[in-house]
């Protein structure tokens, strides 16, 4: 018997095609999965997180005891700001049970947020730059909307569900850059949201503005002064607006513009001045 | 922004360099398959019976590791589910180079052919490199009286 070994044709146990194109398939395909996922699991997880009571925020703010800023020092501004914010609430939808409580940092941190449990920090840096009380009082009616739209809880909410889903399909799949890149794309589906929820506390907030002090002057001078000031950003405007958490400045000023002519809010009237507390 | 640089430059990096590799080593194979096409490797238990031959256990082992372009497109492809075509070629050049160096050791101790060939795979450093072993080994026949001693394995003398 005669043995010998023949060499075969090339390729037989390895596929032909492009491994470029078989991936840039598999990524648009994971992206779009994954906006998919992220979709539903930040809309299932905001809807739940809005079910639960308010008083439960509050409770578990008293519970892990955030700092929000030193409360001995700086009393009269605190005051100050949650005695505007008492004459703000009485004109923003308020749920039954929710209520605020606004904090005062005073670090250069042109800031301000609304977090779980009705907490409301301002800082000075951002203080300092507001030109009348009316500009205050648009930033303070924002971040009220906020909690009175639950919209601290609901991105928490949401930000869970989907990173716990997102971790337990995707988590074992690939290293930490490859996570980088699911946690990016999954990022930017949820800001889509974030910045819906932006724009609807800044309709309520123009609103209460209006009827606090019968006229929308000055209210939409932070995010003016804001975009004058800011460098031109090498992003291009649809870039930014597809990945920032906010809308732009300019479409802010835009949208309470818009939001002012719809709801024919007076627009003649004198600004208040700030106390001058800072 | 820094993460995603780095993603893509790893991304980048294994393409070239395993796409590099891969042609490197297909055109090593190729050339050291036709000169070895002259000792052949057998999958039959049972050897010649018309000549007298000595029988020695010869191995050959390759490891390979997966770069990180073929790592990220196999990690997509398990989200997916299909064939897993990056590792193929990686498998087949670590199966061929495997009978090839078995086939060196069995030239070494004046083997004329390899019978019984087997082939193993382990992993190695399960989910951290992506490595594994293949490892070929059968049974050198060698004809009587040219018992020769090779590099790594010692053959008795008759």
């Amino acid at each position: 018997m005669k043995y010998e070994n023949r060499q075969p044709e090339e390729g037989i146990n390895v596929s032909k095609g492009s491994p470029v194109k078989a991936f840039l398939q598999l990524v648009i395909s994971t992206a779009l999965l994954l906006a998919v996922s992220v979709f539903f699991l930040y809309l299932s997880g905001a809807w739940l997180a809005k079910k639960i009571p308010f008083r439960y925020e509050e409770a578990i703010m008293e519970k892990i005891d955030v700092d929000f800023g030193s409360q001995e020092t700086d009393q009269d501004i605190r005051e100050y700001l949650n005695e505007l914010s008492a004459r703000i609430a009485v004109h923003l939808p308020n749920p039954d049970e929710v209520s605020y409580t606004v904090h005062y940092e005073p670090e250069d941190v042109f800031n301000a947020y609304a977090t779980i449990g009705g907490n409301i920090v301002f800082y000075k840096g951002l203080i300092k730059q507001l030109p009348n009380e009316n500009a205050l009082a648009m930033v303070m009616a924002h971040e009220m909307a906020h909690v009175s739209h639950r919209d601290p809880v609901a991105g928490l909410g949401g930000g869970v569900a989907s990173a716990v889903a997102l971790s337990t399909v995707f988590g074992s799949s690939g290293s930490q850059y490859a996570s980088t890149f699911i946690n990016g794309a999954g990022g930017l589906t949820a800001v889509q949201f974030t910045r819906k929820m932006e724009n609807n506390a800044d309709d309520a907030a123009i609103l209460a503005v209006s009827k606090l002090y019968g006229h929308t002057v000055g209210a939409d001078s932070l995010f003016r002064h804001i975009d004058e000031k800011r460098e031109q950003s090498s992003k291009p405007d649809w870039l930014a607006r597809f990945s920032s958490t906010h809308p732009l400045d300019s479409d802010r000023v835009e949208n309470i513009k818009a939001k002012t002519l719809e709801l024919e809010l007076p627009t003649t009237g004198e600004t208040t001045p700030l106390p001058g507390l800072w | 922004m820094s993460n995603v640089l780095v993603f893509l430059a790893l991304l980048l990096c294994g393409w070239f360099f395993g796409r590099r590799a891969e042609k490197r080593h297909y055109k090593s194979i190729i050339e050291r398959e036709l000169e070895f096409n002259a000792l052949p490797a057998i999958a039959s238990r049972i050897p010649p019976a018309d000549a007298a031959y000595d029988q020695q256990l010869v191995a050959g082992s390759t490891v390979v590791s997966s770069d990180y372009f073929k790592s990220i497109t196999a990690a997509m492809i398990n989200i997916f589910g299909g064939e897993v075509k990056p590792f193929e070629a990686l498998i087949d050049r670590a199966r061929r180079e495997s009978i090839l160096r078995m086939k060196a050791e069995a030239k070494a101790v004046g083997a004329d052919m390899v019978f019984n060939i087997k082939m193993e795979t382990s992993q190695i450093a399960a989910g951290r490199t992506g490595a594994i072993e293949v490892l070929a080994y059968g049974t050198a026949l060698i004809p009587r009286n040219t018992v020769k001693f090779s590099n790594t394995n010692a053959a008795m003398s008759v």
